[in-house]
């Protein structure tokens, strides 16, 4: 799924990824492939995304801070707007 | 005739100009790219924001939110005074710096002209303005700016949530009524418009408008249609607490965008002024060594005829 995290001046991540997860209001979760469309708020912490890197099995981590927002899922991807 | 040195010197200092225009259209070509670069950048913010609260538009928390509803206009005042009940803050975006045409007397026109339209009288209107030209024309005219913010280059979130904030405050609060951004729209190189649109309280219509703007039609940076959207979301926790973060981001979309827009007009109609400056000094510079040439050439005439006169009145 394709996950992109953007302020309203610059995309801090756009990338394909296996798993997003996020500080959701209600807790933290994890978001996959395929999920039901989802509109949800924020909570301040990192949003972590798994992504498959070439020529390994070990997901490639990557972490960025957000000051809270929402995320908005689609059956094809993720957006966070901050 | 103007003597030789004098025409030297204006030569000079024509060509001097020349240069300065020149670098001046150069660098504003560059901004102006820079400007189109960015307003692409925000484009999938704009479009997540847009899709959550199209989802949402059916939510009863929508329409009474406070950033939403409009101010009922209060039907108890008296009929026989002339001034509108409506206060109105407008954000006017113009450039710091002149040297651009017709592009800031345009947004102030228009922004003068709706206050004129509305009927409202100088104190009920308050004003935001972006750019040192906006503040300096509403101040001379004697509105109140609230708040003024100079038009840098260097555009941050921070600028824009803190315009959003101020007029997300005054119109929650029933300061004003109505909110309203005025600015130039980029639509190519030589053409920009004056635009203006209702900020708050907020519709859905004229954001989705705004957000397909941002997409120019045609040109390197025109883009293919936006997929599909989901028609059903889980929301979650409410929709209340959705619609109290998504609604100011999409103001911020507004101020945003409007802000670019006035960027990047400002660096296209600098660019076509400074061109056109640039032409006109070519053209000065071509007649004046022209009248540089002749004046010499009568100067040395003068001279032979005066030394040949001079040896026939010694030879005679």
């Amino acid at each position: 799924m394709k996950v992109i995290i953007a302020k309203v001046d610059e995309t801090l991540f756009s990338g394909d990824a296996v798993s997003l997860t996020v500080p959701g209001a209600e807790g933290e979760m994890t978001i996959l492939g395929e999920h039901e469309p989802l509109v949800t708020t924020l909570k301040a912490g990192f949003a972590i995304i798994r992504s498959k890197q070439e020529g390994s099995s070990e997901l490639l981590v990557h972490e960025v801070a957000i000051p809270g927002g929402l995320l908005e899922v689609r059956r094809d991807g993720a957006t966070i707007i901050l | 005739m103007a003597g030789l040195k004098a025409i030297k010197t204006k030569i000079r200092s024509i060509q001097k100009t020349e240069k300065v225009t020149k670098a001046m259209e150069a660098v504003s070509a560059a901004k102006m790219r820079k400007a189109q670069v960015r307003a692409l950048a925000g484009r999938p913010y704009a479009r997540a924001a847009v899709a959550i609260l199209s989802r949402l538009s059916g939510a009863q928390a929508l329409s009474n939110h406070p950033l939403v509803r409009a101010h009922t206009l209060d039907t108890t005042i008296d009929v026989g005074s002339t001034t509108s009940p409506t206060r109105a803050l407008y954000i006017v975006l113009t450039s710091d710096k002149g040297l651009a045409g017709a592009l800031n007397s345009a947004v102030l026109r228009r922004a003068e002209r709706d206050i004129r339209d509305s009927g409202m009288s100088r104190s009920h209107v308050s004003i935001i303005a972006v750019g040192r030209k906006a503040n300096d024309f509403f101040t001379t005219r004697g509105y109140a700016v609230e708040v003024y913010h100079p038009n840098t280059d260097t555009l941050t979130s921070e600028l824009v949530d803190e315009i959003v904030l101020e007029a997300a405050n005054r119109f929650s609060t029933g300061v004003v009524d109505l909110v309203k951004i005025v600015y130039q729209q980029f639509i190519t190189t030589f053409e920009q418009r004056p635009t203006m649109h209702t900020v708050f309280p907020l519709s859905l219509p004229e954001l989705s408008q705004v957000v397909k703007d941002i997409i120019p039609a045609r040109g390197a940076f025109s883009a293919p249609a936006a997929e599909d959207e989901p028609r059903a979301y889980e929301v979650e926790p409410s929709e209340g607490a959705v619609l109290d973060l998504v609604l100011p981001k999409l103001a911020s979309i507004f101020v945003y965008h409007a802000l670019l827009e006035t960027q990047a007009s400002e660096h296209s109609a600098r660019m076509v002024s400074m061109k056109s400056a640039t032409d006109k000094a070519g053209e000065m510079e071509h007649g004046l060594t022209l009248q540089f040439n002749k004046a010499r050439q009568a100067a040395i005439t003068r001279e032979v005829s005066e030394i040949t006169g001079g040896m026939e009145a010694m030879a005679s």
